[in-house]
């Protein structure tokens, strides 16, 4: 046995194989097979037929559903932006000491679990929490409910997404040459023209790389929208939840899933037919 | 835009600022600024079975995942970094799949999938699913360092007489020490921090801790919460200023930043 491999090994061409297998073998059971039971739940719970993904596209709730999850995606991915450009230009324009202070900042915000971001969060905006207190220290006599709204899911999910594009804008922002900044200021370049002509079209795969990725992770986000938002505006990733959890409606979630999972890959098809999508995270 | 940028600083640190003196406060519920400083919270954490249960599990499944995830990525990844071969590219994609579905459709997957093994609700079940997702953050790790790995290096020992054996223990895999162990930190900890398919199938039995934190925070919003999140926040402050020192981090933080938590959580 021991000799069959190795003399198999000498010829060069299977070495890869031999390498790759145990973990191909692992990935087609324990992923692609999970998968696919999700495929074929979705058209046999409760009987063969594609009733569930009918009811999914054209039931009212549904199309709600499926509605605000695009409509925040698209929010946060853009609070992002206008969150993530002025912090990677102010790393970019800082002493470095303070430009890796910052850094360190963002890391450790991305490193601290999205439970433990969500649950600060809660504390922030919390009837007893600062903010209040702070409406209620200016004056204001009736203070407005900010926990368990559409408000407060989107600025945590903002809060816990921004270090995503923070690092994809400022790492190709960095590799700006400053001599190209001088040169166009020399030339009379100022204010938006100057962000308009060099900022921008240079920095322009950082920000189509925070964009994607911030806007598909938003797609999916489970933990957040359902800690802090309001049950009455769920996103798709908490419907599928309560599908299974509360109805053991196998069916509707799965095809529901589908069609999220559908439109994840079909971004990311985009972005990988166009960057590469190993670059989307490297 | 300097000024933007100042207020965006605040809005990042805010939050991970307020849960530290909120572990301290005595308040029973979520209150800022609190009425008063006590320990009681980090006693009840440390002497709560039902706290300290789910971190137990948390280790141990993570631990788990680290390992599988490391015997199967590591020889994968001299494969796919080293060889050419046909279908290459679709290999190349597949390692990254588990990273382009999310959470909640795996979630679903597993819930039935392992259901048919009966493996919902255990330890095992509960590391199956993690390692496949953990696969693709230690594989790009792994890639990147073995990609700028000097091969004359190795060249260099065999023509000194070094077998293919000696070769890979003397010479490679001291070289790359530090890309598999990041890359196995990277696994361990996208395994502790994975939520939302935790909830769905680890149960009573194989409860972690995130699942038990989201349970918590979703029906009282117990004051532990904020006890584990200041020592999970010291552990990655930790975790980041340890390795070298002030220097150390600052190459560190030079060269980009590796993402992980692009799955931890969703």
């Amino acid at each position: 046995m021991g000799a069959t491999i190795a003399r198999l090994a000498q010829r060069p061409n299977l070495w890869p194989w031999l390498l790759l297998a145990p973990l191909a073998l692992y990935l087609a059971i324990f992923f692609l097979v999970p998968l696919a039971d999700v495929a074929i739940m979705s058209v046999t719970e409760p009987k063969l037929s594609l009733a569930n993904y009918e009811r999914v596209l054209t039931g009212t709730l549904y199309q709600r559903v499926f509605f605000n999850t695009f409509l925040t995606a698209g929010l946060v991915t853009l609070a992002c932006l206008l969150v993530g450009y002025p912090l990677a230009y102010l790393m970019n324009h800082s002493s470095q000491r303070t430009a890796m202070l910052i850094l360190l900042l963002v890391t450790m915000s991305f490193w601290t679990s999205f439970l433990v971001r969500t649950y600060a969060w809660m504390v922030l905006l919390g009837n007893n929490g600062p903010v209040i207190g702070l409406l209620r220290a200016v004056g204001f006599e009736t203070t407005p409910q900010l926990l368990f709204t559409r408000f407060s899911s989107t600025l945590a999910m903002v809060h816990i997404l921004a270090p995503y594009m923070i690092m994809n804008i400022y790492s190709v922002m960095r590799k700006i040459d400053p001599v190209l900044i001088r040169s166009a200021e020399s030339l009379g370049a100022r204010g938006f023209s100057l962000f308009r002509h060099i900022y921008l079209p240079l920095t322009a795969p950082g920000i189509a790389n925070g964009c994607v990725l911030v806007f598909v992770i938003c797609l999916g986000f489970y933990v957040t929208p359902v800690l802090l938002g309001s049950p009455r505006e769920q996103m798709i990733a908490g419907l599928i939840g309560t599908q299974i959890e509360e109805f053991l409606a196998f069916g509707m979630g799965s095809a529901m899933a589908m069609i999220l999972l559908a439109v994840t890959l079909a971004i990311l098809a985009i972005y990988h037919r166009r960057f590469g999508l190993d670059k989307l995270w490297g | 835009m300097r000024m933007l940028g100042v207020v965006v600083v605040i809005f990042i640190a805010a939050p991970l600022l307020i849960v530290v003196p909120m572990s301290f406060s005595s308040a029973r519920s979520l209150q800022f600024p609190p009425p008063g400083y006590w320990l009681g919270y980090y006693q009840a954490y440390f002497t709560d079975l039902t706290w300290l249960r789910p971190t137990w599990n948390s280790i141990v499944i993570a631990t788990a995942t680290m390992v599988l995830t490391m015997v199967l990525v590591v020889p994968a990844t001299f494969a796919l970094v080293r060889h050419r071969f046909a279908g290459k590219s679709i290999a190349d994609l597949m390692m990254l799949m588990p990273l382009a579905v999310p959470h909640i459709v795996m979630a679903v997957g597993y819930y039935s999938f392992l259901g048919e093994y009966r493996l919902v609700h255990t330890h095992i079940g509960v590391v199956l699913a993690h390692t496949c997702l953990s696969v693709p953050i230690a594989f790009l790790v792994l890639s990147a360092n073995l990609k700028g790995f000097d091969r004359t290096l190795e060249r260099a020992a065999q023509s000194l007489g070094a077998s293919p054996i000696k070769t890979f223990i003397h010479v490679t895999l001291p070289i790359l020490r530090p890309g598999l162990v990041i890359s196995a930190l990277f696994a361990f900890v996208q395994s502790f921090d994975e939520t939302v398919v935790a909830i769905f199938i680890s149960g009573r039995n194989a409860e972690t801790l995130p699942r038990k934190m989201f349970d918590s925070i979703r029906q009282e919003a117990d004051p532990v919460i904020a006890v584990i999140s200041t020592l999970l926040f010291a552990a990655v402050l930790l975790a980041l200023l340890a390795p070298a020192g002030w220097k150390g981090i600052r190459s560190r933080l030079r060269a980009r930043t590796p993402p992980t938590a692009i799955t931890t959580g969703r």
